[in-house]
């Protein structure tokens, strides 16, 4: 594999944009990224664009508006991970040499379906059943109470840290600190989540130019390298599995950093997939950040807000920057990017040299995500 | 006529043919065995996870089984009654089913068995599945 660097990042603000169609979305955070880049789009020679819900040939719809299709475009569903792995497609095909200069696309509107939970597939057995995504996530965090005594109040605190990351990110969608008082007070939605322990329903769009060695330092001197690109689908398993261990993670997270030759000790910051406020947890220790039962201590250490020793989700995370599905992974390497450029901000993590992207998701049977990719970032 | 007789008949079940009555009356939950390699799986699929053989035979799974996990969950879709509690219970044989729990308080570790109730109501009334309750200590 050659080397492949980051050279251009664009956002627009995660929100709800009812108004807006899914191109129009798309489009601000395509030209962002270029002019990010510095580069002209006709230097763009494939597309890999990444939507759970935006519907067929989202990639051309935007490339169109823009008047820069006519080049290679694929389009990848892959539930919450789907801009993640079309960033890992992507990385794959700019490392094998067929292209110099490649885009990547994350869009997707959810304001669409009103509010409620995330609309799912009936056909699979267990949503057919009745399961919705927050009473899966819930599931994994009664056990987790259960198995290391996890209190509410920890549970809570998720929530609290990546509330006050998210106040310091223009890009984020849920703005306002809370307390954990406000956290528990609001909404139950599945026990023992409350409202604020879930992420919020919104509209999103990130895009990513990458460049392969050759070019990439002409483009911008400090590109950001690629350290790791992983991208594996969930076993499927119709018997035990231990919930508070996602087996797709740990076993994603390993070979990650064995791809890296890097550890979690090497990590500076993390992104990773808050959808619920369990979640957050589950990931410290799958990713080795701590060990197994050690994630609520972890977290009211202050460890992992920032100024921790490994801030995790300093964007706000999908709790507090929003959850957009099929745009969440490639805003996740947005937020990473401009950390170890040093344009983080108020949220800047001080020194951060290698950074971490971890969007997993897929609510179906049998697995415990249907997706997961991740990718190590270094400066 | 064919419209009458359609009409008459009850609805089935939403898990469909997965559970069905022993001989005694009892709901049974069926899933599936592969005959080739003896793996286990719920619901039953024409293909064996283990060895993709399609040799799977019907096989009736124990009635009682512990609870993993569970959640009472308050926001769901309109037809399914609420506060809807739902859990994974462990059946011996390694089998893991999603479920929903009827009656009483829930306690991770309780000893459950399986029966059938209704777990939801939509246009064409109330919707019944096999459910899952704690067997008393």
């Amino acid at each position: 594999m050659n080397g492949v660097s980051v050279v251009g990042v664009g956002m627009i603000p995660f929100g709800k944009y009812p108004e807006v169609n899914i191109v129009d979305l798309g489009w601000p955070a395509v030209k962002a990224a270029l002019k990010d880049a510095g580069i002209d789009g006709k230097r763009i020679e494939a597309v890999y664009s990444g939507t759970s819900r935006g519907g067929a040939m989202t990639g051309q719809r935007i490339m169109g508006r823009l008047g820069l299709a006519g080049l290679p475009i694929v389009n990848v569903e892959n539930a919450c991970s789907s801009s993640s792995s079309a960033m890992a497609q992507a990385v794959l095909a700019v490392g094998s040499g067929a292209y110099d200069v490649v885009l990547v696309i994350g869009v997707e509107k959810l304001s669409k379906y009103g509010g409620g939970t995330l609309p799912m597939d009936e056909d699979d057995w267990e949503i057919g059943l009745g399961l919705t995504m927050p009473a899966l996530y819930a599931m994994r965090a009664s056990r987790y109470i259960h198995d290391y005594g996890l209190t509410l109040e920890q549970l809570a605190g998720v929530s609290v840290k990546n509330r006050k990351n998210g106040a310091l990110n223009p890009d984020a969608q849920m703005k306002k600190p809370v307390t954990i008082e406000e956290v528990l007070a609001s909404r139950m939605v599945s026990e023992p989540f409350t409202l604020l322990q879930c992420c919020p329903t919104g509209d999103g769009a990130a895009a990513i130019v990458l460049a392969s060695d050759k070019v990439a330092k002409q483009i911008r001197q400090d590109a950001v390298r690629v350290r790791a690109s992983h991208l594996t689908s969930g076993r499927f398993m119709t018997g035990f599995r231990d919930m508070t261990s996602p087996e797709i993670t740990v076993r994603g997270a390993k070979e990650t950093f064995e791809e890296a030759g890097l550890g979690p000790e090497d990590i500076d910051v993390a992104e990773v997939h808050d959808a619920f406020s369990i979640a957050e947890l589950l990931y410290y220790e799958a990713f080795g950040f701590c060990p197994r039962g050690e994630a609520p201590h972890m977290l009211t250490s202050g460890a992992t807000s920032l100024g921790g020793r490994i801030p995790v989700n300093p964007s706000g995370g999908l709790l507090a920057k929003g959850h957009p599905v099929g745009a969440t992974g490639a805003a996740q390497i947005v937020e990473i990017v401009r950390q170890l450029r040093g344009e983080a901000g108020a949220r800047q993590v001080e020194g951060a040299r290698v950074g971490l992207t971890h969007a997993t998701g897929g609510g179906i049977s049998g697995f415990d995500h249907g997706a997961c990719s991740i990718h190590i970032f270094q400066r | 006529m064919a419209v009458e007789a359609t009409q008459t008949r009850p609805r089935p079940l939403l898990c469909g043919d997965a559970a069905e009555r022993d001989a005694a009356g009892n709901v049974v939950l069926v899933g599936g065995r592969c005959a080739d390699c003896g793996a286990r799986a719920f619901p039953r699929s024409p293909v064996c996870t283990g060895c993709m053989s399609e040799n799977i035979v019907a096989e009736r799974l124990p009635r009682r089984g512990t609870l993993y996990a569970f959640s009472s969950v308050h926001i769901a879709p309109k037809k399914w009654k609420k506060p809807m509690r739902i859990g994974y219970v462990d059946l011996e044989g390694d089998v893991r089913v999603f479920t929903h729990l009827a009656g009483g308080e829930f306690s991770i570790g309780d000893e459950v068995e399986v029966d059938i109730g209704a777990v939801g109501e939509d246009e064409a009334g109330p919707i019944e599945c096999f459910v899952f309750k704690r067997v008393p200590k």
